[in-house]
């Protein structure tokens, strides 16, 4: 046998051992689970070191006739690394915080300009080229998209009893965008169940086809 | 008020670098060089603190096999699937191990055939969960929403069937998908956005400082 048909064979026995967990939870189920967890463990490792680490170590530390600082700034994230190590330590764990801090500084930054390039630029400018079609289904876009962001605003006035309520204006857009959330995601799960349906008849097709030795 | 020179420090940090970063990503050249620089810096520091994460999971597993605790078997299977991934990588790429012509390597084998497979078998094991989910959403508590969200569900769904004689239920999908769940989608997305933009931006401004937890 062919270590393609072992793999192949080896593929059939996990996959019914994750579906035996339709009946419940159960020994098989758990070890696929693990097999699973232990390969991508395993690739994850393998992908970030020739990926990511190997090539850049190639270009700094050990690169032909590196200078110095070549050296020293490919050093630097593995120094940041051994702080990360001393946050297990309750004493020196504060200091392990300056590469957490280093991480999340340049992270957010990067997440702010995708934020704003990437999502509320491209979407609000699609979105005000639709009125341009000047119909009626794109008025009731543009509408959908404000009530929905009315929905998410959380600003209520405190009455003189106490109670926290949302203005009347603010209630009934707002009314309106959970009624399209609603809808949204009600087709969100129905378009989430064809996809998973999908993949199951193709593990179905793949189990067959196995029994039938093709 | 008394400053803590660790606290400090690391605000300090996460400010600097953060605002570094944002004026290169927007601004000039010259801070473009060093923003780009801090990005590789952080890529490769993530990397590292993967290794950790994933040396960290070993390491538990491990002990619970050392300590015969329970589930130990499971821990043996784990640390037995990740040790095969990366010795047989390191036997193909020292030529240890060399595939046939127009034979896979055996890596590829383990991810393309085993690895797939469990993956796509629990994709599946999506599908009953979600009819499931649907079939009990109405059992509870019967409202609005909830006979607004079954009967979207039910109009995607029966439109998706190949069956003639649905036009005009087709018509009604196509409207859904085409007003309301875009409106819908768009105003989630832009939703999440603008979170992000706050949050980032109290992140910048020193006043969201949990990182120094």
């Amino acid at each position: 046998m062919s270590a393609e048909q072992v793999g192949l064979w080896a593929g059939f026995v996990l996959t019914l051992m994750v579906f035996s967990y339709i009946l419940g939870d159960n020994f098989l189920y758990r070890l696929a689970v693990y097999v699973f967890v232990g390969l991508t463990a395993g690739f994850i490792a393998v992908v970030t070191v020739e990926s990511v680490i190997l090539p850049w170590i190639d270009a700094t530390i050990v690169a032909d006739n590196a200078p110095t600082s070549n050296v020293i700034l490919g050093l630097i994230p593995f120094a940041l690394g051994v702080l990360l190590l001393l946050k297990t330590s309750p004493r020196l764990g504060p200091v392990g915080n300056i590469s957490i801090a280093f991480i999340i500084g340049v992270g957010t930054a990067v997440a702010l300009v995708g934020a704003v390039a990437g999502v509320i630029i491209p979407l609000a400018d699609t979105t005000a080229e639709g009125v341009n079609a000047n119909t009626v289904n794109s008025y009731l876009v543009v509408a959908g998209v404000i009530s929905s962001l009315v929905y998410f605003q959380f600003l209520a006035k405190r009455r003189a009893d106490g109670q926290i309520r949302r203005g009347p204006v603010s209630l009934v857009i707002g009314t309106i965008g959970q009624g399209v959330i609603v809808v949204t995601l009600g087709a969100l799960y129905a378009a989430a169940i064809l996809t998973s349906l999908t993949i199951v008849s193709e593990r179905l097709g793949f189990i067959f086809m196995r029994i039938n030795g093709s | 008020m008394r400053i803590r020179p660790g606290a400090a420090l690391t605000s300090a940090v996460a400010i600097g670098f953060g605002v570094i970063t944002l004026a290169g990503l927007l601004v000039s050249d010259d801070v473009s060089v060093i923003s780009d620089l801090l990005l590789q810096l952080v890529v490769v520091t993530i990397a590292i603190t993967v290794l950790i994460g994933l040396l960290n999971l070993l390491t538990v597993h491990l002990g619970r096999i050392f300590k015969t605790q329970g589930g130990w078997v499971y821990s043996l299977v784990m640390l037995i699937s990740a040790g095969l991934v990366i010795v047989l990588t390191i036997l193909e790429r020292t030529d240890v191990i060399e595939p046939d012509v127009g034979e896979r390597a055996p890596s590829a084998i383990l991810l393309e055939s085993v690895q797939v497979s469990i993956e796509s078998a629990l994709g599946g094991l999506v599908f009953f969960a979600l009819v499931y989910g649907a079939a009990r959403l109405m059992r509870r508590r019967v409202t609005w929403w909830g006979i607004l969200f079954t009967a979207v569900l039910m109009i995607v769904l029966i439109g998706a069937l190949p069956v003639s004689g649905l036009s005009r239920l087709l018509d009604v999908r196509d409207w859904l998908l085409e007003v309301p769940v875009s409106a819908g989608s768009r105003g989630i997305l832009l939703g999440i956005a603008l979170g992000t933009v706050v949050t980032g931006a109290r992140v910048l401004i020193g006043q969201d400082r949990s990182y120094r937890e």
